[in-house]
């Protein structure tokens, strides 16, 4: 490699491509570092991201790949051949829907354009450490030296555990998600769902779907193509999984909700990629270290809101944020100095969140919300709904619905949990 | 074939193995994953064996077999694996799963 640098960013994803983009937009010389073939080739995500953080982080995203933006959501709670579904429609335009493969491509591209330098093909195994700081990066007997480095490695973040920088990730650190993309007819989706050309749809459901462990599903429609998946949090899976996750995604496939939709398609591809999960147990003690800042998903900037996810904007925000700090850090690239990125990104919306939704993993750990819930509501429901001659009232259906599951003064405890979490 | 059968015939599962057919990969010649199975016998749950979305783990008994060729490199069997028996890095330049739709 040879060169100098003023920056190595390693990984091509949202937050390195954010990185890079942002810091050769200001003048800097940079390397952007990706193992894969091409940017993208290794990313995968559920299916939608938010826009305006975006637009912050790149100029022209009207240039970019997106398929839909989101006008409808809906929520499924599931049990069974059973769900409950509840929906919104709205003026939307807020997220869209993409491939993440091609968005992130095309942010490295941005970066590229800018002046980057993008070097693919190539694994960064670990930092050079030089005088107890970050001086660069070190891939197999190559060493790439830079004033400072931005790590933007990924859930998987190796290179900062063989640093020492960070724990070895634990299940409680991560959850997995698993998704089939799903080829349908041109046509089909807006028939389907009452979309228009570039509208799309954003499911998530919850409940039977993933045994009674906490997770759920995802479906998400592109532009001739259906996003399936389904997200299962690691810590209860290790001992709570009763079948192979293959088998529960299939069964999503063929299953009550989705199968009418996808049973003339083609699947396209299958793939599988861990999330961060409990953001306080995942984020590093601390995301700068003497040359080196940590962003994206390395650094656990993933926002489970309970019905929504939000990653891939984060990152590009982060990225951008690392970016500004190593310009106004004006060659003193300390910790001390480069501090500033930790307190722009907690005073960001990315911090702010991560702050007001960190309950929500606790939330999900609650066994009940991934099965006596959902067999509650659709147990009230069938009762309210179907009936041949009397019907029930609420109060009936509803101690009927819950009678031998789950107690009265439970679900009030766990009504307030969520009140308070959510 | 009946539209009722054909319906039928859509409703069932897809293999694993046929799922991946989608998939490309350029496999590294050099395993990027290590097991090492004497600590497997002694694994209660096992967990890489449901948890890998590839089934690059299965058993033979108290055994665990293994192959790399296709993983996706998500990570997840080097987190659940109580006895920590695996290394695992990330396929040399460029090798391994190459995601086109995701």
């Amino acid at each position: 490699m040879g060169d100098r640098f003023d920056v190595v960013v390693i990984g091509a994803g949202p937050a390195g491509s954010s990185a890079a983009y942002n810091l050769a937009k200001r003048g800097f010389k940079v390397a952007l570092i990706e193992r894969g073939r091409k940017p993208g080739s290794k990313n995968m995500f559920g299916g939608r991201v938010y826009a305006k953080p975006l637009e912050e982080a790149f100029d022209g995203l009207d240039k970019a790949p997106i398929h839909r933006w989101v006008v409808k959501e809906r929520l499924s709670i599931v049990n069974g051949e059973e769900y409950v579904t509840l929906e919104y429609s709205g003026s939307g335009g807020k997220s869209f829907t993409t491939y993440l493969t091609d968005l992130t491509d095309w942010m490295a591209s941005k970066a590229v354009d800018a002046g980057a330098t993008l070097i693919t093909e190539v694994v960064v195994d670990r930092l050079l450490i030089r005088d107890g700081r970050v001086a660069g990066i070190v891939s197999g007997s190559d060493e790439l030296e830079a004033d400072v480095v931005v790590d933007a490695e990924g859930v998987n973040r190796l290179v900062l555990e063989k640093s020492g920088l960070v724990e070895r990730l634990t299940p409680r650190h991560v959850a997995l998600g698993v998704k089939e993309v799903i080829k349908v007819e041109k046509g089909d989706i807006e028939k389907f769902f009452g979309l228009g050309e570039d509208e799309g749809l954003a499911w998530v459901f919850m409940g039977s779907v993933s045994d009674g462990l906490p997770g759920g599903g995802f479906f998400y429609t592109n532009r001739d193509s259906l996003s399936l998946g389904l997200v299962i949090y690691l810590e209860k899976a290790v001992e709570g999984m009763k079948r192979h996750i293959y088998d529960m995604v299939e069964d999503l496939r063929i299953g009550p909700l989705f199968s009418k939709y996808v049973e003339n398609g083609r699947v396209m591809e299958y793939s599988a990629h861990m999330i961060p999960a409990d953001p306080r147990a995942i984020r590093p003690p601390r995301l700068v270290w003497d040359g080196l800042l940590v962003t994206g998903d390395a650094a656990g900037l993933l926002i489970n809101m309970g019905y929504t996810y939000r990653g891939v904007d984060t990152a590009a925000y982060s990225g951008m944020l690392a970016a500004k700090a190593i310009e106004e850090a004006e060659g003193d690239y300390s910790a001390s100095s480069l501090k500033r990125y930790e307190e722009m990104l907690m005073k960001s919306y990315v911090g702010r969140d991560l702050e007001k939704f960190k309950g929500v993993h606790d939330l999900y750990m609650n066994p009940r919300l991934f099965k006596e819930y959902p067999i509650l509501l659709t147990g009230l429901l069938r009762r309210l709904y179907e009936f041949d001659y009397g019907g029930y009232r609420l109060s009936e259906a509803f101690s009927e619905a819950r009678r031998g599951l789950v107690s009265l003064p439970r679900i009030i405890l766990d009504l307030l949990e969520v009140y308070r979490k959510l | 074939m009946s539209s009722q059968a054909a319906g039928e015939r859509k409703r069932r599962k897809i293999r694993l193995e046929d799922l991946l057919n989608n998939n490309i990969w350029d496999v590294d010649p050099r395993p990027h994953i290590r097991l090492d199975t004497s600590k497997c016998r002694d694994c209660n749950y096992k967990p890489c064996v449901l948890l890998c979305p590839t089934g690059c783990y299965t058993t033979h008994g108290d055994d665990v077999l293994f192959s790399y060729e296709g993983c996706v490199e998500c990570g997840t069997c080097r987190v659940v694996c109580p006895e920590e028996a695996i290394t695992w890095e990330y396929p040399r330049s460029g090798r391994g799963i190459h995601f086109r739709f995701s």
